[in-house]
């Protein structure tokens, strides 16, 4: 495959995060610094970083031809509101804290009013049918601080009832299941309504608790989530996972294939995407990244190579491009810095919902907000294009309109 | 040493740290707390498994093992995640970089940066925080409670750093910060992709924010080098692979100057094993 210009972010990542103690013996080296004068240190012949850096690493081939080669749809990205991001402030949506359901409610309905300019229910008919089975794409990461509100979730499903698809129609799902849970997503809580986890992670084998892996790992050898995701359906980039048990536990393979999950590819057949306005280093981790690295399993080889051009080309493939029909941003409480984990010294409260059919519009509009808030607060922030490269990529593609003077940000 | 031995070594060093590890407190630190469930410990890259991406920037400024626990008073809760670094820089990388606007509390028997919602601290090889999010928020004086009674049991080590390093001539208090890699750097500029400056994972540089007697503002970051040829050979692969939005302006004997995708310029200059870099003053300005 050609070399493309674009290429976001710098994988920025010389030393590969699961390579990093491996290779350089961290732990050894720290053992040697402590107590010591970290300059003399750095004098001593055993510290002296490679003679010769490594040269720029090329980028990885990935199969974005695939999904381009696949006919669009009349609900293929950028959806019918191509560069239309609606912006929604009420200030009494999280009074000391709490959230206002009503307040939340009736913001919602705005937001959705506001990006078709139809009413509720004619605005249902522009992105789903009744008998549509509607999945609700969270993100439960940081639970207590910045996962999505479960208020927003209620909104959003009451929008979706009141226009006639049943409960039964509606799934509530992230990659992972326990990280549901821990956000409070459950059965008591959302009666009706499915809530479902791509896949599963022992927790207490993950971090070392147990050397019995017979709850994630088959006797032969294989994830017990690997039925979840579809072999069919894949993102392939030229990068191999780490071979370790420990990385199957949490990415369920670590080949060279990102299976999409089976939800997405054969049950679900529209949905809505519900991050979370926070930060992830010095980009975003919103709209695109919400569904770029959680439709998918075996991400983290991805990361350090491709980073950002992932919030791209998996979205560039029909179980998402054909199927997520609307964008909800949830701004209600948000980070600038510190993410993609919560970190409460940043976050705060915004009272904020952003609402796009086209996601990279929205994360565009997101993505300078975020910088503007960083200013303002004082943290540093790196403006260099190639922070926002992927959205003009997403552009090219003709999955988004980001460019700034085609953007309609409306703030209602 | 041959590398049995260099293992066997190292073994033993980090038995003794872990034998040395400060303990994590018991509910008494205050009245009525209970622990809520159970110690939950995460070592090296495992950490991605609690902080997911959070997990680069403590990996690469040296990450040994985090240990969390949290605890209950009635619908107050209070979590301890305590992260045990390489080495007392490390411990202060991280904090500098997480600090935010220092807001230290007065009760908070260590330096730290602190919020009701939240305590960051750094004492020796630790990088602590204390989260208040329960549905009742805890009172901060147990909060602060929980905190010192984890950190007397941290040793009060201490290190010098390349900080030292940065002129006090015109510094902008509060910003300075450690990087030991890409992730450190990432929100401050792009020189380039990969290890760009050279630091292999091992060697701490300093930044700052600087402001000129005339207003204005630009950033200098100083990396020693384990020697001369290191800092030379840093400097001309920086040079070979700059970032294709700067654009190199001059080349002198010590350096280069260039200028960013906002016109703004900056230098690059070598002095004996240290490289000075500066970079963000707005066009039309001296040279940094």
């Amino acid at each position: 495959m050609r070399e493309r210009r674009y290429r976001s972010m710098p994988p920025d990542d010389a030393v590969g995060r699961r390579d990093f103690l491996k290779a350089g013996g961290a732990i050894g080296a720290g053992l040697v610094l402590a107590g010591r004068s970290l300059l003399a240190a750095q004098q001593t012949e055993g510290q002296q970083p490679p003679a010769k850096p490594p040269a720029r690493p090329p980028r990885p081939k990935t199969n974005i031809e695939d999904a381009l080669k696949v006919s669009r749809t009349k609900w293929s990205l950028p959806g019918p509101f191509p560069g239309r991001v609606v912006e929604v402030h009420d200030p009494a949506a999280m009074p000391d804290g709490k959230v206002d359901a009503a307040v939340v409610k009736a913001m919602v309905e705005r937001g959705i009013r506001g990006l078709t300019g139809k009413s509720l229910k004619k605005s249902f008919g522009l992105f789903l049918t009744k008998t549509d089975v509607v999945g609700l794409k969270v993100n439960p990461v940081g639970p207590g601080l910045i996962s999505t509100r479960l208020e927003l979730v209620d909104a959003v499903i009451d929008w979706l009832v009141s226009c006639g698809l049943p409960r039964r129609n509606i799934v509530i799902w992230d990659r992972f299941d326990y990280m549901l849970t821990d956000a409070g997503f459950t059965a008591e809580r959302y009666p009706g309504i499915a809530i479902e986890g791509l896949q599963t992670m022992d927790e207490a084998a993950a971090e070392g608790k147990t050397q019995d892996n017979s709850k994630w790992l088959k006797p032969d050898g294989t994830h017990v989530s690997v039925p979840n995701f579809d072999q069919e359906v894949f993102y392939w980039a030229d990068v191999e996972g780490p071979k370790d048990l420990p990385y199957l536990n949490q990415h369920v393979f670590n080949g060279k294939h990102s299976y999409f999950g089976r939800l997405l590819t054969k049950k679900l057949t529209k949905f809505i995407n519900l991050p979370v306005f926070k930060n992830s280093g010095n980009a975003i981790s919103m709209a695109t990244k919400n569904i770029g690295y959680g439709a998918v399993c075996n991400t983290n080889r991805l990361h350090a190579p491709l980073f950002l051009d992932v919030c791209v080309e998996v979205p560039a493939f029909w179980p998402v491009r054909d199927k997520m029909v609307l964008n909800i941003t949830d701004g209600l409480r948000s980070q600038y810095d510190g993410g993609p984990d919560k970190n409460a010294k940043f976050a705060y409260i915004d009272n904020r919902l952003f609402f796009a059919s086209d996601p990279f519009a929205l994360d565009m509009v997101c993505h300078n907000r975020i910088v503007a808030k960083r200013k303002e607060m004082g943290v540093a922030v790196n403006e260099n294009p190639r922070f926002t490269d992927y959205l003009r990529y997403a552009e090219k593609l003709g999955l988004g309109v980001v460019d700034p003077a085609k953007i309609a940000h409306v703030k209602a | 040493m041959s590398k049995l031995s260099a293992s066997a070594a190292l073994v033993l060093a980090l038995a003794g740290t872990l034998a040395a590890q400060p303990q994590v407190p018991g509910p008494a630190f205050a009245p009525g707390w209970a622990a809520s469930g159970t110690l939950r410990t995460f070592v090296g890259q495992d950490l991605f498994n609690q902080i997911d991406g959070g997990a680069e920037i403590f990996l690469e400024f040296g990450f040994t093992a985090l240990r969390i626990q949290a605890y209950a008073r009635d619908k107050a809760e209070l979590t301890l995640s305590a992260y045990e670094m390489e080495s007392a820089a490390s411990a202060l990388g991280i904090y500098l970089m997480r600090m935010g606007r220092e807001t230290p509390f007065a009760e908070v028997a260590a330096r730290n940066s602190s919020e009701d919602v939240q305590l960051t601290i750094v004492k020796g090889r630790f990088f602590i925080q204390v989260d208040n999010l329960g549905e009742t928020p805890a009172p901060r004086a147990d909060a602060a409670a929980l905190a010192n009674a984890f950190l007397a049991g941290v040793a009060d080590e201490t290190e010098k750093t390349p900080l030292d390093l940065l002129p006090a001539g015109g510094k902008v208090a509060g910003s300075e910060r450690l990087i030991r890699g890409p992730y450190g750097l990432q929100p401050y500029f792009t020189f380039g992709e990969g290890d760009i400056l050279s630091l292999g994972g091992k060697i701490f540089g300093a930044l700052s924010a600087y402001q000129t007697p005339d207003g204005l503002s630009f950033t200098r970051l100083i990396i020693p080098y384990p020697g001369p040829e290191a800092a030379a050979a840093a400097r001309a692969h920086l040079q070979a692979n700059l970032d294709p939005y700067l654009k190199v302006t001059a080349t002198r004997a010590d350096g280069f100057d260039f200028v960013d995708y906002e016109a703004k310029k900056g230098s690059v200059a070598l002095a004996g094993a240290v490289l000075e870099i500066r970079f963000g003053l707005p066009g039309g300005g001296r040279r940094p």
